[in-house]
């Protein structure tokens, strides 16, 4: 199994379908979840129910903590995926499950890893992924699943 | 949501919520630069696709794009001046059980990338409606939306479906149930 990592600056790499392999590994990126984190989830988000920046609000609605919301998560799994993919290649579908929470001080690693591959047309092909969210508390938190159209390198 | 605090019937929800549908509804601004920087800026992402204009330009899609998962956003009208989003307002007229709630899972189809420039619109359907047990509430309601986008030219960008877990309170849990969760 091979490994494409995306921490250092690949997104402008381009990944051809006939380089791509059933098993390779998506190593991906890690984030620390500060409270600067915090509220640039809010301002990126612009998602400002109070369950995901006031704990007091959080604790009354029966949660152990502020967690961190949809638009953050999808934009980290998101960036597993297009930096992986580089400049041409196509997140055609994706869909994710948010069944456990991400909180302040969690380390969160963004993985991914190939589980199909499959033939479009003559210039491009399509790849399944695994894409996913873990923190050092709970392990996987937030499953994806995603295709990707990828060119073809002749 | 529109909290019911009496008897709750979910077949009659049902039948008068599932397949109700917004107008098409434009997005307030168009694709723009700024807020996909401040996206990007959530999760440290530098990808010159969605970055820097001259690299875009260069690009096969001539153009900045947007990441694929911002498309609802531009659809939208934003949490400021106050919203007329009416896909917001169809989802806070189901009536439920409590007020709270969790966006559970999210599933798109990215047919065409948004460029910045592109203004895209938007139109919101309830497909389904049911209650299922959960930690925190015995009865919680979860509503399913399909939402379809398209750009300024009707061409379809991205059609995608959401599922809302809207649950009660402990403390409005243990009053109507006589239990306390957790």
């Amino acid at each position: 199994m091979t490994t494409k990592s995306a921490q250092n600056s690949v997104s402008t790499e381009q990944t051809y379908w006939d380089d791509v392999r059933v098993g390779d590994l998506i190593e991906g990126y890690d984030l620390t979840l500060d409270w600067t984190k915090m509220v640039e989830q809010v301002s990126g988000s612009q998602d400002f129910y109070p369950v995901h920046h006031d704990p007091e609000f959080a604790a009354e609605a029966g949660h152990p903590a502020i967690f961190y919301n949809t638009g953050w998560t999808q934009a980290a799994l998101c960036r597993v995926v297009t930096d992986w993919a580089g400049p041409s290649g196509w997140m055609s579908k994706f869909r994710f499950e948010m069944r456990r929470m991400n909180i302040p001080e969690d380390q969160v690693h963004a993985r991914g890893k190939v589980t199909g591959k499959s033939e479009l047309d003559d210039e491009h092909g399509l790849i399944e992924l695994e894409v996913w969210l873990e923190n050092d508390r709970l392990g996987v938190t937030t499953p994806g699943w995603a295709t990707v159209r990828l060119p073809r390198r002749s | 949501m529109v909290r019911v605090t009496g008897r709750y019937d979910i077949d009659a929800v049902r039948r008068e919520w599932m397949g109700r549908k917004t107008e098409v509804v434009p997005g307030r601004y168009p694709v723009e630069y700024d807020s996909i920087r401040r996206h990007c800026h959530m999760v440290e992402d530098t990808n010159p696709l969605f970055l820097d204009p001259q690299y875009g330009k260069q690009s096969e899609w001539g153009s900045v794009i947007a990441p694929p998962v911002m498309t609802r956003y531009f659809a939208g009208s934003g949490v400021w001046p106050p919203s007329s989003d009416e896909g917001v307002s169809l989802l806070l007229q189901v009536p439920t059980r409590g007020e709270r709630n969790i966006n559970l899972n999210t599933e798109w189809e990215y047919i065409r990338p948004a460029k910045v420039g592109d203004h895209l619109s938007s139109q919101t359907e309830v497909i389904d409606i049911y209650e299922k047990s959960i930690k925190l509430d015995p009865r919680s309601v979860w509503i399913k939306t399909e939402m379809r986008i398209t750009n300024q030219d009707g061409e379809l960008v991205a059609v995608g479906t959401n599922t809302l877990c809207t649950h009660r309170t402990p403390e409005q849990v243990e009053s109507e149930e006589g239990e306390r969760p957790l």
